[in-house]
C-alpha cells in the first residue's frame, strides 16, 4: 500500500485555561494510501476534529507529525483542502466568487479563461449553475455544502478533507449528497478524509473506518476495513450481505466506548466518594507482591535490593509462590495486592476461565518479555528429534501422546508452546498429554520419565540442560519474538485507590527493568540474583554463559532470552491481548468476545502505564499498532482477529458472544482500606 | 438605533387594511404624544408671559428671517441658518473625513498587531473619555486658529471609536473565514480584499456611526466657545444679543441641531447598510 499521507504517531495537548493540559489525541499511527476514502468515527469529544485539522495542518501536533508525499505537513495549503463543518463561504460572495476565490488564488498560473472555465465546470459538476449568482445566505444547507465541496474540488486538492460534512442536514438531502459525493470520489480517484458520526454514511462512502476511542488521550480503537464492491449504491450496499455485520461491528465498538465511558465516571464518583485517608506525610503504602521465581522477576529483585521504588510512597512485600493457581487465588482474595503473573492471566481472570467468576483484572506494565524454551529429556535428542519436523514426525509414529509440561493451563507457555506443535501439524488436544507442574518439580518429573519434556523459563531449562537431563528443542524466539511473559497484575479497584502506590511501584519496576537490560550490568545483576533470597546460585550458570542447548549449538546472541525494558517492552499492548483472546477460543476454553474493545480497554490500562513511565522518567512509547507476525509467518491483526482465529490449525469453530464482564468493585474492599 | 420597525406583520389582510394598519402603529404615537408634549410646553410657558416663549412664539418670533429665508446673508456674522449649518457641516465634513481615515488606519494596525494592541489600549482607554472642549486650548494653542482647532477637536473626539471599532472587527474575524484564507493561502491584498475587509465592515460602520453623532456634539461645542460663524456661534451669538427673540432663535436652533444630527446618524446608517451588505 503505497501511503498518500503519513500520521506518525502524534500526540496533541492543549493548555488549559486554569493552567492544566488536556490531551486530545494519543499516539496515532495512520498511513492513508493514493485514492482511499477514510472515515474517522468516534464519540463526540474523542478528537476527530482534531485530527482532521492536524491533516489540514491548521493546527501542529504537540509531538509527532505528518507527512505527505513525503513531506512533513507543518501548515495549511491548497493540497489539503478542507469542506469545514459549518461551510465556510464567505457571504459577501456570490456562489461563483466563493469558487473563483479559490481558483484564482491557487491555480494562478493558469489564464483567466481556463479559470473561468475550471469554475463552471466544478459549479456544474455540484449541480448548481443555476444559483451561481446567487448569495451564500440565500441558499439551503444542502447547497451551501455543495458549494463548499465545488470550491473544495475546483483546485484539485491531493487530500479532501470532510468535517461533518452532511451533520447539518435533513434525511433526504443528506443522503442525496452522499451519493453525489461518492460518485465525484470515484470519478475523480481523490483520497479523501471525512469526520462522520453517521455509522451508515461510514459504510457506504469508506474503503477504511478508523474508529477512535473515548477523549481524552483519544487513540485509534480499531480499523475496519469496509470491502463491500465499489462502484457502490446506496440501496445495493444494505443489501450486500456483509453489510450488517460490519455495520453492528461499528455500532459494537461505539457501544462499548459509552460503557467504558459510564465504568470511568462511575470510578471516579466512586472515588470521590471514598473516605479520604489523612493526607498529613502519610506513611507508604505496604504493597504485597506476588511472585513465582524465575529470572522474570529479575526487575523486581532489582527494585527492592537498589531501592528504585520510591520508598516514601511505597514499602515493598514481596511473597513468592511455588504454583500459579495458589498465587491467583491469594491475588483474587486480596491477600496479595498486586503479582507478577503471567501475561495471559489478567484477560483469563477477567473472563473467569476455569469456572472462577470474573474478576476485575488490570495490568499496567508488562514486566518481561520472552525467556522460555522448550526442552525435552535426551533420549529424543537420540531419536533424532532436532526440530518441529523431526518432532511431527515421531509423534505420528509414536502409539501413546507426548507428555509435556506446563506450569499452569492457559498461561503465555502453553499458548506459546500449543501455537507452535499446532503450526507443526501436532494436534496439541490429541497427540498431546498435557501436565500442570510447579516449576520447581518439572525437573524432577523429567527424570522419573512422567514427562517427555517441559516448557519454562530458561532458568529452569538451563538447569536441566546443565544436570545433562534435557536439550533445547525450541525457544521462543522459534514461536513468538518479544512476546508478552509476565505481566503486573491487580484489581481494578487497587489501581482506583492506590493509584499513586501502584505508579511508584510500576515506576521503580520499569527503572529496574532498564537495569537489568544494560549489558553492563550482567555481572552485577547475577550476584543480586544468586542471593538465597531470589534465585540462589543456580542463577549463574541462565545468565553467565551464553545459553547452551544441550546439542552441541549455542545460542549465538548472549541477551538472548529475557527482554525487560528495550523497544518498549514494558508496553501493555491491547494487541497482544487481542492475540491472546483469539488463543483462548481457538483452544475452546471461552467464545471469542464481541465486546473485545470494552474488555481490552478495561484490562490493558494505557494511562497507568504512560503515567508510571512518566514518573520513572522515562520516554512514553508505545507499539505502533500495525499488525505483528509471530514466527509461523502468521500476521495478526487486531482489527481482523476472526479472520486470523480461522485460518489457525486445529482451530475450535470460534463462537462469537458478548461475554459478561467483571462488576468493577466501586467500594474498595477491607483489605485495601488501610 | 433604529426606532423603524419594518412592516413584518404582513399576514393575509388586504393591502389597504394592512396600510391603514401601519399608518396607525407607526404615525399615530409620535404625532399624539409630541403634540401632547408642544400643548403642556405652550400651557406652561402661558403662566410666565414674560420669561420662556411657548411653541407658537418661537415660531411666529423666527419666522422671518429664519424659517422662510434659510440662506440669507447680510455679511459678516449675519447669516441664515442654512448657511450657518453648512459651515459647520464643512467643519465636521474636514475633521470627520480625517478621523474617518486614520482611525481604521490605525484600527487595522492594532487589529492586526498584538504589540501594538497590547502598547496602546491603555492610551486609547484613556483619552477617548477625554471630553470635547478638553481638547480646545491645547488645539488652539497648537494650531494658533479658530476654524483648524474646531476641525482638531472634531478630529480628537471622533476617531477614537473608529479606532477600537475597527481593531476590534478584525479580532473577531470567524475563525472560519481565517481558516479559509489559511488554507487556500491567499495572498495579503486578496485578504484584505476578500476577507478581512468584508468582515470587518460591520463593526467599523459601527464606529463611524457612533463617531458622527460625537462629531456633531464637538462641533457645536467648539463653535460656541471660539468661532465665527457655524451653528453654535448662531448659538451663542444670540445668546449674548439678548434681544426679544433671542430665546426663540435658541430654542429653533436647538430643534436643527438635533435633526441634523438625526440625519447624519442615519445617512452613515444607510451607508453602511449599503457596503457591509445585508447578505449575511
Amino acid at each position: 500500500m503505497k501511503g498518500l499521507i503519513t500520521v506518525d504517531d502524534v500526540t496533541q495537548v492543549f493548555p488549559l485555561p486554569g493552567g492544566g493540559q488536556y490531551v486530545a489525541l494519543k499516539d496515532i499511527d495512520l498511513t492513508i494510501a493514493e485514492g482511499e476514502f477514510v472515515s474517522l468515527i468516534g464519540h463526540s469529544g474523542c478528537g476527530k476534529s482534531t485530527l482532521l485539522n492536524l491533516l489540514a495542518g491548521l493546527t501542529t501536533a504537540s509531538s509527532g507529525g505528518i507527512i505527505l508525499d513525503g513531506r512533513e505537513v507543518t501548515a495549511p495549503g491548497p493540497d489539503r483542502m478542507v469542506v469545514f463543518q459549518n461551510y465556510s463561504l464567505l457571504p459577501w460572495q456570490t456562489v461563483r466568487q466563493n469558487i473563483n476565490l479559490a481558483v484564482a488564488n491557487v491555480l494562478r498560473e493558469l489564464p483567466q479563461a481556463e479559470r473561468q472555465q475550471r469554475v463552471e465546470e466544478n459549479l456544474a459538476l455540484v449541480g448548481l449553475k443555476a444559483a451561481a449568482d446567487r448569495y451564500p445566505s440565500e441558499l439551503s444547507g444542502g447547497m451551501r455544502q455543495r458549494v463548499a465541496i465545488a470550491r473544495a474540488l475546483s483546485i484539485q486538492p491531493r487530500l479532501l478533507l470532510l468535517d461533518e460534512p452532511f451533520g447539518a442536514l435533513d434525511a433526504l438531502t443528506r443522503g442525496n449528497l452522499q451519493q453525489q459525493l461518492m460518485q465525484i470520489c470515484q470519478q475523480t480517484g481523490i483520497t479523501t478524509v471525512m469526520v462522520t458520526h453517521d455509522v451508515d454514511e461510514a459504510l457506504l462512502l469508506s474503503d477504511r473506518v478508523v474508529m477512535l476511542t473515548n477523549g481524552p488521550e483519544a487513540r485509534i480503537g480499531q480499523i475496519l476495513t469496509v470491502p463491500l464492491p465499489r462502484p457502490r449504491e446506496r440501496l445495493a450496499v444494505m443489501e450486500h450481505p456483509d453489510y450488517y455485520g460490519l455495520r453492528s461491528e461499528l455500532i459494537g465498538f461505539l457501544q462499548q466506548q459509552r460503557r467504558l465511558r459510564q465504568r470511568q465516571q462511575a470510578q471516579s464518583q466512586a472515588l470521590a466518594a471514598a473516605p479520604v485517608a489523612p493526607s498529613a506525610p502519610a506513611a507508604p503504602t505496604p504493597i504485597r507482591i506476588g511472585y513465582l521465581p524465575g529470572l522474570d522477576i529479575a526487575p523486581l529483585a532489582v527494585a527492592i535490593e537498589q531501592g528504585l521504588v520510591d520508598p516514601a510512597a511505597v514499602t515493598v512485600l514481596p511473597v513468592p509462590f511455588a504454583r500459579w493457581q495458589q498465587l491467583e487465588e491469594k491475588l483474587v482474595s486480596g491477600d496479595l495486592d498486586v503479582a507478577i503473573t503471567s501475561a495471559t492471566t489478567p484477560l483469563s481472570l477477567a473472563l473467569g476461565l476455569g469456572d472462577r467468576s470474573p474478576w476485575p483484572a488490570v495490568t499496567p506494565m508488562t514486566v518481561t518479555r520472552n525467556g522460555n524454551a522448550l526442552c525435552l529429556a535426551r533420549s529424543w535428542l537420540e531419536l533424532g528429534v532436532r526440530d518441529l519436523a523431526t518432532l511431527a514426525t515421531h509423534v505420528s509414529v509414536q502409539e501413546k501422546p507426548l507428555k509435556l509440561a506446563i506450569a499452569e493451563q492457559g498461561i503465555m507457555q502453553d499458548l506459546l508452546l500449543r501455537h507452535w506443535l499446532a503450526s507443526g501439524g501436532i494436534d496439541p488436544e490429541r497427540a498431546v498429554t498435557w501436565v500442570a507442574l510447579s516449576p520447581m518439580a518439572m525437573q524432577a518429573a523429567l527424570v522419573s520419565g512422567e514427562i517427555d519434556g517441559f516448557i519454562a523459563g530458561r532458568y529452569r531449562v538451563a538447569k536441566a540442560v546443565d544436570d545433562g537431563l534435557a536439550y533445547v528443542l525450541a525457544t521462543d524466539r522459534e514461536i513468538w519474538a518479544r512476546h508478552p511473559e509476565k505481566v503486573l497484575t491487580c484489581s481494578e479497584s487497587f489501581a482506583l485507590h492506590h493509584r499513586q502506590a501502584l505508579l511508584s511501584l510500576c515506576a521503580g519496576l520499569m527503572r529496574a527493568g532498564q537495569w537489568c537490560d544494560d549489558g553492563a550490568h550482567r555481572q552485577a545483576l547475577t550476584t543480586l540474583l544468586s542471593q538465597p533470597r531470589w534465585l540462589g546460585p543456580a542463577a549463574a550458570p541462565a545468565l553467565q554463559r551464553q545459553f547452551d542447548f544441550g546439542t552441541g549449538e549455542r545460542s549465538s546472541d548472549l541477551m538472548l532470552l529475557n527482554r525487560y525494558h528495550a523497544d518498549r517492552a514494558q508496553s501493555p499492548d491491547q494487541a497482544e491481548g487481542a492475540w491472546i483472546l483469539t488463543q483462548f477460543s481457538r483452544w475452546g476454553w471461552s467464545s471469542f468476545p464481541a465486546n473485545r474493545v470494552e474488555l481490552l480497554a478495561q484490562v490493558y490500562r494505557l494511562d497507568l502505564c504512560d503515567a508510571a513511565l512518566d514518573l520513572a522518567g522515562l520516554p512514553v512509547l508505545r507499539p505502533e499498532r500495525q499488525p505483528f507476525a509471530l514466527a509461523d509467518g502468521g500476521s495478526f491483526d487486531q482489527d481482523a482477529p476472526l479472520r486470523y482465529l480461522e485460518a489457525l490449525p486445529f482451530a475450535a469453530p470460534a463462537v462469537v458472544a458478548s461475554v459478561p464482564l467483571p462488576e468493577s468493585t466501586a467500594t474498595p474492599s477491607l483489605s485495601t482500606v488501610r | 438605533m433604529t426606532t423603524a420597525v419594518a412592516p413584518s406583520s404582513r399576514s393575509r389582510r388586504s393591502r389597504g387594511q394592512s396600510r391603514r394598519l401601519a399608518l396607525r402603529r407607526q404615525i399615530l404615537p409620535p404625532v399624539v404624544c409630541i403634540g401632547l408634549t408642544l400643548l403642556l410646553w405652550q400651557l406652561l410657558s402661558g403662566l410666565n408671559s414674560e420669561g420662556f416663549p411657548g411653541p407658537i412664539q418661537v415660531i411666529a418670533q423666527t419666522w422671518d428671517p429664519y424659517i422662510i429665508k434659510p440662506f440669507y446673508d447680510e455679511g459678516g456674522t449675519s447669516k441664515g441658518l442654512g448657511i450657518q449649518i453648512f459651515i459647520s457641516l464643512q467643519r465636521v465634513a474636514v475633521g470627520y473625513s480625517l478621523a474617518a481615515v486614520i482611525g481604521i488606519a490605525a484600527g487595522l494596525a492594532i487589529g492586526l498587531n498584538d504589540f501594538l494592541r497590547r502598547g496602546f489600549d491603555p492610551l486609547i482607554q484613556v483619552l477617548r473619555t477625554v471630553p470635547p472642549l478638553a481638547w480646545l486650548p491645547i488645539s488652539l494653542l497648537l494650531l494658533q486658529q479658530a476654524d483648524s482647532a474646531a476641525i482638531f477637536v472634531i478630529f480628537i473626539t471622533a476617531v477614537w471609536p473608529i479606532v477600537i471599532n475597527t481593531a476590534v472587527g478584525i479580532r473577531e474575524i470567524p475563525q472560519d473565514y481565517t481558516n479559509v484564507a489559511r488554507v487556500l493561502r491567499l495572498r495579503k491584498r486578496s485578504y484584505l480584499r476578500d476577507i478581512l475587509l468584508p468582515a470587518t465592515a460591520p463593526y467599523v460602520f459601527t464606529g463611524l456611526r457612533i463617531s458622527v453623532g460625537l462629531a456633531w456634539l464637538a462641533i457645536v461645542a467648539a463653535e460656541m466657545l471660539k468661532a465665527d460663524g457655524g451653528i453654535g456661534f448662531f448659538i451663542w451669538d444670540a445668546y449674548n444679543a439678548g434681544g426679544d427673540s433671542s430665546t426663540s432663535q435658541i430654542i429653533l436652533a436647538i430643534v436643527v441641531v438635533g435633526l441634523v444630527g438625526l440625519i447624519l446618524d442615519r445617512l452613515v446608517g444607510v451607508v453602511g447598510e449599503r457596503v457591509s451588505g445585508g447578505r449575511r
